[in-house]
C-alpha cells in the first residue's frame, strides 16, 4: 500500500477502556472513522470480555502517517471511562503518557511523568439532553441517551489538535433523520467536549496527529468483513452457518450482501447442520462455504472428512479463539492449526491456509476457493479473534486483479459409456459431473470406492483410490505451494530467519524493521499455506538464515512442530498462549535475545 | 419437481447395475421396488434427480437407484438434501435412511427441516433396531421396560443386556408435532400401496416423511412382517388428513397401526420460496466496488 504524504509524522496510540456495552466501542468506532477520514493509517485491537454486557472492553487503535503494521507497544494516550478498566489495562501507558479519565466516575492516583485530563463526561453529556428537554417529549425523551461518546469524541479530537469538521459531518449522516434537535444536541456536545479540553490544556502536553495525503480512495474493515466480501469475490453462492464467536461476522457480512450476488444463507440449527449443507450445496454445482471457530469445527471434523473423501470442494474458515474447550470465546490464539491439519479420524487430503492481514482476508479466501474447485477437496482457512475485530484502512481490492478457478467438469465424451467420477488420473484430479448433467449420474459417497463410485474393499482399490486422492496435495506442493507465502526482510545471508503464519505478519514485519535499524540482518517468510507445506521454499529461505525463529500464538508450538515433521531445518520456537497477540517488542526481543 | 419430458420411464429404468447388499426377506427391497414404482409414477427425470442418505443398512440405497446420488454420514441426510434442494431447486431431491439415522443421531435436524419445508421427500426405513452394527435397541425399538411389566420378559438387546430402559418414540406424532408438512405411515411388503404413498410425497410441494415399516429378519424377531400384517390397518379413505387434531389421534394409536397418509399442511411456507423472493428482490442491485464504496473512509478528491 503505498504511503502517500503527510504534513507532519504522526504515530499516536489511543487505548480506551470501559464497562463494555457503555459505548467504548462506539467511541473508537467514531475514533478510527475520524482519523481514517484524516488519510491516516490505522489499526486496531480490541478485546472483550465475554458477557453482553458488563466486564471491561478494550480498544486500542494506532493512527500513523505511512503503513501501520501493529497496534503499537506502548499506549500514548490512555482514555479511560471507569476505574476498572484503568486498573486492568492501564499499565499499558507509556510512563510520560496521556490520561484522559471519566471525572465523574473516578479520580485516578497522581503519577509522576504522567498528564492528566479530568473530563465529567457524564455531567457534560447530562447537560446537553438537559438543554433540548423542552423541546422533545415523553417516550422519546426517556429512551435519548445523553451524548457521552459524542462528548468524548469532542474531547479527543480537540486533545490532538484535529479538525471538528469531519465529525460534524458525521453527525449529520448518523443523526438527520433523527430530527434536528437530536443534530443540534450532539453538535452542541461535540464543541462542548472540545471546549471542556481546550480550557485543561493550558501547558499541558498533547499529542499530535495530522492530516495524510493519499493517491487513492481507502475504506476501512475488518478482518471478519473481508473474509466475506473475499468469498462473494470469488462467486460465493451458498453459506451456511452458526453463530459463534468470534466467527459470526462473516455469516453477518455475507447474509447482508450475497442475496445482490445471486446466492443464499442457512442459518443452520448447528454446526453439524451447516457443513451438511454445505457439502450439499457444493456437491449441486455451487460454490459454498461455513465459518466457525475452534468448538463449531471440532464438530465439522466427520463432514470435512466426508468432503474429501468424496471429492467435493468447500471452504471452511476456523476464527480461531483462544483456550480449549469454551475456553476464552473473546480472546484470541493460533491454537487450531492442528486442528485444521490433522483433525479427521483416519487420513484424508485437505488444503490448509491462513489469513496474514485484513487486506489478506480478501486475496486469500479468493485462493482458497480457486484451490478447493481445483483440487475438489475442502479449504480450512485459518483467522483469529484479533485479525477478525482489526479495523484496517486499505485500498479498496482491486476486482481486475481476482482471478477465479472453477472445478473441472466432465465433457460429454467423458460421460458417455460408464462415467467414471473418480477416474485415476496423473494430478488426482477426476472430471465431475453435477446433477443435472446427460450421462453423469453417479453416487457421491465417503464409502470407499472405485472409479465409478461403486463400492469396493480389496486392498488394491484401497490403496488406488487413496493414492489418488493424496496425489492431488502432492501435485500442489509440486507445481504451485510456493506462491502461497511471502519474504519480507534482507535478501541474501541473514542472522535470523522468522517463519511464521497467520494474524502476526504486522507485527513481526514491524519488529523486523526494528532490528534491522540496529545493524541485524533479519529475514520473515510468512507462510499463507501451511498444508501442503511449500517445502522447496523454505528450505531454500532457511538455506541463508543463520538461526530460524518460529514465533506463533498457542502453548506447544504448533507450527514449530509441523516443520520438523516435514522439513530438515532447525527451528527456535517461541510460543505465547494468553489470548491477546504479539506486541512488536516482543518479537524484537526474541530476536535480539537469539543474537547473543 | 423436473419430470422427464419425452420418455416416460418404467420402474426398471430405475434401477442400477449394483446388486442390493440386504439380508434375504428385508423389508427395504419392498420400499426399493416402491421408489422405483413410485419415481416412474411421477416421471421423474433420472439425471435431474438425486437420492441422498446417511449410513446404516437401508442408507445404501442410492446406489440401486439409477439417478444421482449421495451417501453421506450418518444422520446427516437431511442437512445435505438441504443443501442440494437449496442450491439446485431444479433437482428432485429424494432422502432415504433407517430409524437409527433419522431419529436418534440424526434426530436433531427433523423440526428444522420441518421449520424449513424444503421440497424433498424423506422415507425413513424403520425396522425399530440397528441392523447394519448387528442388533442393539433403537429410538423406535418397541418393548416394555423391564421395570413397567415385571410379568414380561424385558427384551434383552445386545447393548441392553438386562432389558431396554428407555421408551421408544412415536415418529409420526413427533412430525405432526414439529408440523412437517406432509407425514405418512408406509409398509414394506405392501409395496404398491407404499408406491402410492411415495409419490404423493414427491407431488407434495414441501417437505414430506414418510415413516415405513420395513422389518429386519436377521435381527428383529419380535417386529417381523407377521406381526405388522397383524397390527396394521389402512386409514379410512374419509380421514381429513388437514385435520391437525385428528391426525394426532391417528398417530396415537400405537397398538394397531395406521397406515397411509396421516397429516398434511399445504399452506406453509418454504425456505425455497423465501430464498427465490430474496433473489428476485435484491439481485444484481449491487456488485462487488459498490459494497467496497459503502465502507470508503477517505476519497481523493475527483478532479
Amino acid at each position: 500500500m503505498s504511503a502517500g504524504t503527510a504534513t507532519a509524522t504522526t504515530d499516536v496510540v489511543i487505548r480506551l477502556v470501559g464497562e463494555s456495552g457503555e459505548g467504548t466501542v462506539s467511541l473508537g468506532d467514531l475514533l478510527v472513522k475520524m482519523f481514517g477520514s484524516m488519510g491516516l493509517d490505522i489499526y486496531t485491537f480490541q478485546t472483550f470480555p465475554a458477557e453482553i454486557k458488563g466486564g471491561t472492553v478494550m480498544y486500542q487503535i494506532r493512527a500513523k502517517s505511512g503503513t501501520t503494521l501493529s497496534f503499537g507497544d506502548a499506549v500514548d494516550v490512555l482514555v479511560a471511562l471507569n476505574d476498572e478498566g484503568f486498573d486492568l489495562f492501564g499499565k499499558g501507558l507509556r510512563e510520560d503518557g496521556i490520561l484522559l479519565y471519566n471525572s465523574d466516575v473516578f479520580t485516578p492516583s497522581p503519577s509522576p511523568g504522567r498528564t492528566d485530563y479530568a473530563l465529567p463526561i457524564t455531567t457534560l453529556a447530562k447537560a446537553e439532553k438537559e438543554a433540548i428537554r423542552h423541546l422533545i417529549t415523553g417516550e422519546a425523551l426517556k429512551r435519548l441517551p445523553p451524548p457521552v461518546n459524542i462528548i468524548g469524541l469532542g474531547a479527543l479530537l480537540r486533545l490532538v489538535s484535529a479538525p471538528l469538521e469531519p465529525a460534524e459531518r458525521y453527525i449529520h449522516d448518523l443523526f438527520d433523520r433523527k430530527g434536528d434537535e437530536i443534530v443540534r444536541m450532539n453538535i452542541s456536545a461535540l464543541h462542548s467536549g472540545a471546549k471542556f479540553i481546550e480550557e485543561e490544556i493550558g501547558n499541558k502536553r498533547t499529542p499530535h496527529v495530522s492530516p495524510m495525503e493519499r493517491d487513492h480512495d481507502i475504506i476501512t474493515v475488518t478482518g471478519n468483513q473481508m473474509i466475506a466480501y473475499g468469498a462473494l469475490a470469488a462467486g460465493l453462492k451458498f453459506y451456511a452457518g452458526y453463530p459463534i464467536t468470534p466467527a459470526t461476522e462473516v455469516m453477518e457480512f455475507i447474509a447482508k450482501d450475497i442475496p445482490a450476488l445471486g446466492g443464499e444463507v442457512v442459518q443452520a440449527e448447528d454446526e453439524i447442520a451447516a457443513i451438511g449443507m454445505v457439502v450439499g450445496a457444493s456437491y449441486a454445482g455451487k460454490k459454498a462455504m461455513t465459518a466457525s471457530s475452534g468448538p463449531g469445527i471440532s464438530l465439522m471434523v466427520e463432514t470435512i472428512n466426508l468432503a474429501a473423501q468424496a471429492e467435493i470442494p468447500i471452504v471452511v474458515v476456523d476464527v480461531q479463539r483462544a483456550g480449549a474447550s469454551t475456553g476464552m470465546p473473546t480472546k484470541t490464539s493460533q491454537a487450531d492449526l492442528n486442528l485444521a491439519i490433522f483433525g479427521v479420524h483416519n487420513e484424508s487430503p485437505r488444503i490448509v491456509m491462513a489469513v496474514a492481514s485484513v487486506e489478506d482476508c480478501f486475496w486469500t479466501m479468493t485462493h482458497a476457493f480457486n484451490l478447493a474447485e481445483k483440487y475438489q477437496c475442502p479449504v480450512i482457512v485459518l483467522s483469529d479473534q484479533s485479525l477478525a475485530t482489526r479495523k484496517s484502512t486499505i485500498p479498496p481490492p482491486d476486482m481486475s486483479k481476482v482471478h477465479l478457478e472453477t472445478r473441472l467438469l466432465a465433457s460429454p465424451d467423458e460421460r458417455a459409456g460408464g462415467f467414471q467420477r473418480y477416474k485415476d488420473t496423473e494430478t488426482g484430479v477426476s472430471p465431475m459431473a453435477i446433477p443435472g448433467m446427460a450421462m453423469g449420474i453417479y453416487t457421491s459417497t465417503g464409502i470407499e470406492h472405485d472409479e465409478h463410485g461403486d463400492p469396493g474393499y480389496t486392498p488394491e482399490l484401497a490403496s488406488k483410490m487413496k493414492d489418488k486422492r493424496f496425489r492431488k496435495l502432492a501435485y500442489l506442493q509440486k507445481t504451485e505451494a510456493d506462491h502461497y507465502l511471502k519474504i519480507w526482510g534482507d535478501e541474501g545471508k541473514v542472522d535470523v530467519g522468522i517463519i511464521a503464519f497467520g494474524s502476526t505478519e504486522g507485527v513481526i514485519r514491524e519488529a523486523t524493521q526494528r532490528a534491522q535499524a540496529d545493524g541485524i540482518k533479519v529475514a520473515h517468510m510468512h507462510l499463507r499455506l501451511l498444508n501442503p507445506l511449500p517445502v522447496n521454499a523454505i528450505n531454500k529461505f532457511a538455506a541463508r538464515c543463520d538461526k530460524i525463529l518460529v514465533p506463533e500464538l498457542n502453548y506447544t508450538g504448533q507450527l514449530a512442530n509441523w516443520l520438523k515433521i516435514n522439513t530438515e531445518i532447525k527451528v527456535i520456537p517461541f510460543h505465547k498462549d494468553e489470548g491477546i497477540p504479539f506486541i512488536p517488542n516482543d518479537i524484537y526481543q526474541m530476536i535480539t535475545s537469539v543474537m547473543v | 419437481m423436473a419430470v422427464a419430458t419425452e420418455t416416460l420411464h418404467a420402474p426398471k429404468d430405475y434401477k442400477s447395475d449394483l446388486k442390493p447388499v440386504w439380508c434375504p426377506g428385508c423389508g427395504d427391497y419392498g420400499v426399493l421396488s416402491a421408489l422405483y414404482k413410485a419415481m416412474s409414477m411421477c416421471n421423474l427425470d433420472p439425471e435431474k434427480t438425486v437420492v441422498v442418505s446417511g449410513i446404516g443398512c437401508s442408507s445404501r440405497l442410492p446406489g440401486f437407484v439409477q439417478t444421482y446420488g449421495f451417501h453421506g454420514v450418518h444422520g446427516r441426510g437431511l442437512p445435505v438434501a438441504t443443501g442440494i434442494k437449496m442450491a439446485r431447486p431444479d433437482l428432485n431431491v429424494v432422502v432415504v435412511g433407517g430409524d437409527g439415522d433419522g431419529y436418534s443421531i440424526g434426530g436433531g435436524h427433523l423440526p428444522h427441516c420441518a421449520r424449513r419445508n424444503p421440497d424433498i421427500t424423506y422415507v425413513v426405513m424403520n425396522n425399530n433396531i440397528y441392523g447394519l452394527t448387528k442388533g442393539q435397541v433403537s429410538p423406535t425399538s418397541m418393548v416394555p421396560l423391564a421395570s413397567m411389566n415385571a410379568k414380561m420378559d424385558p427384551k434383552r438387546w445386545k447393548t441392553t443386556p438386562y432389558g431396554m430402559t428407555e421408551e421408544s418414540l412415536n415418529p409420526i406424532a413427533l412430525a405432526i408435532a414439529m408440523d412437517v408438512s406432509f407425514v405418512a405411515r408406509g409398509f414394506s411388503y405392501r409395496p404398491n400401496q407404499l408406491a402410492d404413498i411415495i409419490a404423493e410425497g414427491i407431488n407434495h410441494k414441501g417437505f414430506a416423511l414418510i415413516d415405513t415399516f420395513s422389518p429386519c429378519p436377521t435381527f428383529n424377531q419380535d417386529q417381523t412382517d407377521d406381526f405388522y400384517k397383524d397390527h396394521t390397518y389402512d386409514i379410512p379413505e374419509d380421514h381429513d388428513p388437514t385435520d391437525r387434531i385428528k391426525a394426532f389421534a391417528l398417530a396415537l394409536e400405537t397398538t394397531n397401526f395406521p397406515v397411509g397418509v396421516i397429516y398434511r399442511n399445504d399452506n406453509k411456507h418454504s425456505v425455497l420460496e423465501e430464498q427465490a423472493y430474496l433473489r428476485d428482490k435484491y439481485q444484481g442491485k449491487v456488485d462487488m466496488e459498490q459494497i467496497f464504496a459503502r465502507n470508503l473512509s477517505y476519497t481523493v478528491a475527483k478532479e
